[in-house]
């Protein structure tokens, strides 16, 4: 792919991280809350692959780490990385990755069975990696036990879940409208 | 969404960018290696005097502090809530010594000085396909597809509530996400006539 496009893809995925993360907060029915972020993760593993997905989140960090408000809640700056939560945000490259290197390794030869591998893709990436570092991070910087991690970042498996869902439709909608679309960032549509 | 780096000068804005970057990542390793109330309270009351030290050159950063005061009244509640009083203590310290850190870092260095650096920082991931070069066009993409994403959000949302009186929400997620594909393939032909690459 030339570099120019690597740029501009790069690029968009980083802004789309930033867009969810200037839209608030939603809580679902029983008050379980739902950021979007890991959404932007699971899509541009999805969508890019696992080099450029990690370039892009890696990007998105960077504007963070310079004090841009990109974060849920407006947050920003270098403080962010060492907050008790810096291990999902650390988890957010390493979960595109993963996502990307699942994806680019499952089927896609149809929208559907493209859906199907981005959901399995997504959860894999978006949401074990993810949640893993999020709760060593919850250990290591907030000194909770490993329990009480785990119970801390259990609230946010069904949201998730839901975006491995949301994730699964963007693909399928990508894979019908513009099909030479290389899924997974392999070297063939 | 500006820059919070100050113009008045203060004694830390003579250190180079580099060092704060690299004394801020030590320092947030050292507070988090200590566990005593009194060490840790010393290492917060420290920060806070580098902090005030800056003098006027905390400005655009003073309505930062409400929400830092907050986030540490919420940090100790959730503490409380789990029976953990001193460790609540512990926590609040160090995120009032590493935020009044970083804030005071970020005042005092200019944006286009901590790009530099980050570049730098970025060089080793070029092997996993992290390219640190033109960080800065990157990040003025990022930010311009931003508020293109919001535009075109607001032209769907407008599209969809005229053919049937409701708002799109989540269901505009793939048709925007197809007009952005679409456009980024737009702004690649357009940086590739630009950059020549």
């Amino acid at each position: 792919m030339k570099p120019s496009q690597t740029l501009a893809q790069v690029s968009l995925f980083a802004a789309l991280m930033a867009v969810f993360g200037l839209i608030p907060k939603i809580d679902l029915p029983l008050g379980v809350p739902i950021t979007l972020q890991t959404l932007g993760v699971m899509l541009a593993g999805c969508l890019l692959g696992p080099r450029r997905a990690l370039h892009a989140i890696v990007l998105f960090l960077c504007g963070v780490a310079l004090g841009l408000p990109l974060l849920s809640g407006g947050r920003g700056g270098p403080a962010v990385f060492l907050a008790p939560s810096a291990g999902y945000l650390l988890g957010w490259p390493l979960g595109a990755w993963v996502t990307g290197a699942v994806m680019a390794r499952l089927p896609a030869a149809s929208p559907r069975t493209a859906a199907l591998s981005a959901v399995i893709a997504s959860a894999l990436g978006g949401l074990l990696c993810i949640h893993a570092c999020g709760v060593l991070g919850l250990m290591g910087i907030a000194g909770l036990t490993a329990r009480q991690a785990l119970l801390g970042t259990l609230v946010f498996v069904p949201g998730d879940l839901l975006k491995c869902v949301l994730c699964a439709l963007v693909v399928h909608t990508v894979a019908r409208g513009l099909p030479d679309w290389r899924l997974g960032g392999r070297s063939t549509p | 969404m500006g820059s919070l780096y100050s113009e008045h000068r203060s004694w830390l804005h003579a250190c180079p960018a580099g060092l704060k970057l690299g004394v801020l990542a030590l320092l947030g390793a050292v507070l988090y290696a200590m566990h005593g109330v009194p060490i840790l309270g010393l290492a917060a009351l420290a920060c806070c005097l580098l902090f005030a030290s800056l003098g006027p050159a905390t400005r655009p950063v003073r309505r930062l502090l409400r929400a830092l005061l907050l986030a540490c009244v919420l940090l100790l509640g959730l503490h409380a809530a789990l029976g953990q009083w001193q460790a609540g203590v512990l926590s609040v310290l160090r995120l009032l010594a590493l935020t009044l850190l970083s804030l005071a870092m970020t005042v005092s260095t200019p944006p286009s000085a901590l790009l530099a650096v980050l570049e730098s920082a970025l060089q080793p991931l070029q092997a996993l396909g992290v390219r640190s070069e033109r960080l800065a066009l990157q990040l003025a993409l990022m930010l311009r597809f931003t508020e293109h994403f919001f535009v075109l959000w607001r032209r769907l949302d407008d599209a969809h509530r005229l053919r049937t009186g409701r708002a799109g929400g989540l269901r505009l997620l793939a048709p925007l996400t197809l007009r952005m594909l679409d456009a980024a393939r737009r702004v690649a032909d357009t940086l590739e006539l630009r950059l020549g690459d």
